[in-house]
């Protein structure tokens, strides 16, 4: 019996930016919702060689395969580092969003 | 505190020159990201899980307002309004832009600060004693050495692409308050019997992957023969150390594996054949760099003050913050307060520009314009007059930095971990943040008495739970967060590094775990002022094994 | 064929590099490798060897006298053991010309002169990136540094103590 292939998307960091985005249809997206979904392995080939294209062509940093579940259609990244990625953000309130106890002067 | 000359400008300047050239050539592909990331590194800029992090470097942890002013204007212009102060003294800033970079670097420079070595396999910031110039006992400053040392190590042409990052560190007291037995070259001014001042060298100690303690490697070293001693020693480790595998590449390991004696011979035989003269500095440049550390002239002031008697007695948290966050200083009438970044709930170590700009105005009204960074990720004002402690107290209160709780239950160390690293594999901040909550109150703070938890969010121990008297280390198992706990760890001359519990435990399970250890703790306590530590060892691991892993009924 | 470098700029390597299997000459100059130095030494030959970085290079000693070269390999340009390997072959009193071999970097220029290095011998593919331009730029962008060095550039320490002295206050 065949390995089951996991479907999986293509990460990297934005060069100038440094925040996480994902190889979509026609270029690298910060919704993984728009990422393109590789449904087998030569289809992961095909987008690997295309995330390390964004690589040298200056656009993106670090370019590398993770497994996604598709639900409805959405990819969800399966490891939790990938999911805080994918969010852009820490799981919790951070910098001004975190509410300041003043007691009066 | 040290003050630029026009050597010390110019070199900052070029190097932001130099970096700005590489970012060019980075955006332009004439450098790869091979190529790139160690010089990136080199100039402290990390690529994390959200964002570019940049690393800039505070020396010996020392700052003043004009400088804290300056790290605020940054995290308004070029990050999102706040900083984190980090274990090794320095602030993090978590979201600057790649081409933004060479522009926050010159206003760094501006200051007289910079990002120099605050990554990369390099001499990483030198870091001290919080209480240096104050404490009682100090011997000599030891930022007059660790001075000496940043100077030394600055773009060391032999030394930049060592095989691993290389941390120092410098105590002027015999209470180390610098952990220098978990650096990588550990140094602590003494005395030797004839009375002159020297160094006592310690190598091949550290935590992350295999935590150790440093070894002697010079029972006394003449102050004169610093630089040309370290530089032996840096040789030897760049010659020898190994290369083949990245977590085997520390000093620690060739200490280990080499033994200590073959490893000190090889240095004492590098010292004694070298050219030392083209290494030690010139003589004056020692007297020159002391005498910025000279002792502030601090006016006389009552020990005493009625005022400040009357007010602990009407204020009961103010109370408990001078009896927890100041220390008596070696001139009457003064005393290093801390200040707290550790609000229940809050990031630890993290503070807004607000915030940052608040301290920068105490600091420059009640400690003639010093600020220490702690490696707790606490910030020191060194020289507060106990008479200004109450209006110092109230203005942290008013932008809620004035937890009575250094060195308490709630003063927690912890890394960014998952939340922000691309090395974690575990969270760490909320952990920090539940536990905190847990223990919110002061009372029961205070109960517990003085207790340090560190929590790392992976290997790497960026947190130095390895030290902690509860060490919390939160790895993956299979996908899931598994947190395991050790106790017992000490960082002062007392190093010892923390016991495993056991099996580890989940995300949701940590906060009662670490109350189940207190319980026990406060059960088995021989009288209310045998501190955790103290229990622990005089009891061992064995009560604590039982609370937390005897089967359930 | 490898690119030259040295603080006159770029230049057509004037040595001939010996592989392992190669018949030796009896004259020219010749890079060999270190397990064919004894059988080079009386060949007649201008001679040069390669250091790979992982030997210790005390062993060169008794024959710097007969040695116009040596070349010290540096397999990546983040392994930097050669710095100290170039060090030490100076402080031992090696006086010929000292080769950095391998993928450096052109940032890397001024602590490869600082380290006792007269010239970089670059392979190809990193040539073609790394164009002459920031070789010759490198040197000198930090001006001095707070460490003498082996390029006689003297350190910020030299040049404040002389100031002061000259300021009337040394």
């Amino acid at each position: 019996m065949a390995k089951e292939f996991n479907p999986v998307v293509v990460t990297a960091n934005d060069l100038v930016e440094g925040d996480s985005v994902f190889l979509g249809a026609f270029g690298w997206v910060r919704d993984i919702a728009a990422a393109r979904v590789a449904l087998s392995e030569g289809e992961a080939k095909v987008l690997e060689t295309a995330g390390n294209e964004g690589e040298n062509g200056n656009l993106v940093v670090g370019p590398y395969l993770i497994e996604v579940s598709v639900t409805n259609g959405q990819p969800v990244p399966v490891l939790r580092r990938e999911q805080i990625r994918a969010s852009g953000l820490p799981t919790m309130p951070f910098g001004l969003d975190v509410p300041v106890e003043r007691r009066a002067a | 505190m040290y003050r630029y000359d026009e050597f010390d400008h110019r070199f900052v300047n070029e190097r932001v020159a130099e970096f700005r050239d590489q970012v060019e050539r980075r955006l332009t592909g004439a450098l790869n990201e091979a190529e790139f990331k160690p010089l990136r590194l080199m100039n402290g800029l990390y690529l994390q899980l959200h964002a570019y992090m940049l690393r800039v470097a505070v020396p010996y942890g020392t700052l003043d307002s004009r400088q804290m002013r300056m790290l605020a204007h940054i995290a308004e212009t070029w990050d999102k309004g706040y900083g984190h102060f980090t274990t090794r003294q320095n602030i993090q800033f978590n979201w600057p832009r790649l081409k933004d970079v060479p522009d926050i670097l010159e206003a760094l420079a501006s200051v007289e600060m910079h990002a120099i070595q605050t990554s990369g396999n390099c001499i990483r910031n030198i870091t001290s004693d919080p209480y240096s110039g104050v404490a009682p006992e100090e011997i000599e400053d030891p930022r007059i050495t660790a001075e000496m040392l940043r100077q030394w190590s600055s773009l060391h042409p032999e030394f930049t692409y060592l095989g691993r990052k290389f941390k120092f560190a410098v105590t002027g007291s015999e209470h180390d308050r610098a952990a220098i037995k978990v650096h990588d070259i550990g140094i602590q001014i003494i005395r030797n019997e004839a009375g002159e001042v020297g160094y006592r060298v310690l190598v091949g100690g550290g935590l992350g992957r295999t935590p150790m303690i440093g070894k002697e490697l010079r029972a006394f070293l003449p102050k004169a023969d610093l630089l040309p001693y370290v530089e032996a020693a840096l040789r030897v480790y760049n010659l020898h150390g190994r290369r083949d595998n990245k977590y085997k590449a520390r000093i620690k390991i060739l200490v280990h594996e080499t033994g200590i004696d073959e490893f000190r011979a090889q240095v004492e035989h590098e010292f004694a054949t070298m050219d030392r003269a083209a290494v030690t500095a010139p003589e004056g440049e020692m007297e020159r760099i002391a005498a910025y550390f000279a002792p502030p002239e601090l006016a006389t002031k009552p020990p005493a003050p009625v005022e400040f008697e009357r007010m602990q007695k009407l204020d009961p948290d103010f109370a408990q913050w001078v009896e927890r966050n100041t220390y008596a200083h070696r001139v009457p009438g003064y005393a290093a307060a801390t200040i707290s970044l550790k609000p229940i709930g809050g990031a630890p170590g993290d503070a807004t520009a607000e915030q940052m700009r608040v301290m920068a105005d105490l600091a420059e009204t009640y400690s003639v314009d010093a600020m220490r960074v702690t490696h707790e990720q606490n910030i020191v004002l060194p020289h507060v007059a106990i008479g200004d402690l109450y209006k110092l107290y109230r203005g942290l209160a008013s932008i809620g930095l004035d937890m009575p709780n250094k060195g308490l239950v709630t003063d927690i160390i912890a890394c960014p971990g998952l939340d922000y690293c691309a090395l974690a594999t575990a969270r760490s901040i909320p952990v920090a943040q539940a536990i905190s909550n847990r223990f919110a109150d002061n009372k029961r703070q205070r109960e517990i008495g003085p207790l340090s938890i560190k929590i790392s969010g992976c290997i790497n121990a960026c947190g130095h739970h390895h030290i902690g008297h509860i060490g919390i280390l939160g790895l993956d198992k299979a996908g899931v967060e598994s947190y395991q706990i050790t106790l017992g760890g000490e960082s002062t001359e007392d190093a010892r590094l923390g016991d495993r519990t056991g099996p580890g435990f989940g995300y949701d399970e940590v906060p009662g775990v670490v109350e189940k250890i207190i319980d026990t703790y406060l059960d088995l306590r021989e009288g209310q002022r045998e501190t955790f530590f103290q229990t622990y060892r005089r009891v061992g691991m064995e009560p604590f094994k039982e609370a937390l892993y005897a089967t359930a009924d | 064929m490898p690119q030259l470098i040295d603080r006159l700029g770029t230049a057509k390597d004037p040595w001939v590099t010996l592989g392992a299997e190669d018949v030796l000459p009896d004259s020219g100059a010749m890079i060999v490798p270190l397990e064919r130095l004894a059988e080079a030494l009386d060949a007649g030959l201008e001679l040069g060897v390669h250091l790979p970085n992982d030997t210790d290079p005390a062993g060169l000693k008794p024959y710097f006298d007969r040695l116009s070269l040596i070349s010290v390999g540096f397999p990546s340009f983040s392994d930097g053991r050669g710095f100290s390997i170039g060090h030490c072959l100076r402080e031992f009193g090696f006086q010929g010309r000292l080769r950095a071999t391998g993928p450096v970097i052109s940032d890397q220029f001024d602590y490869l002169l600082a380290c006792g290095f007269d010239e970089v011998s670059l392979p190809d593919s990193i040539a073609e990136r790394q164009p002459l331009e920031h070789w010759a730029a490198t040197p000198g962008r930090i001006s001095l540094g707070y460490q003498r060095g082996l390029a006689g550039r003297g350190s910020i320490l030299d040049a404040r103590r002389a100031a002061s002295y000259a300021a009337g206050r040394g």
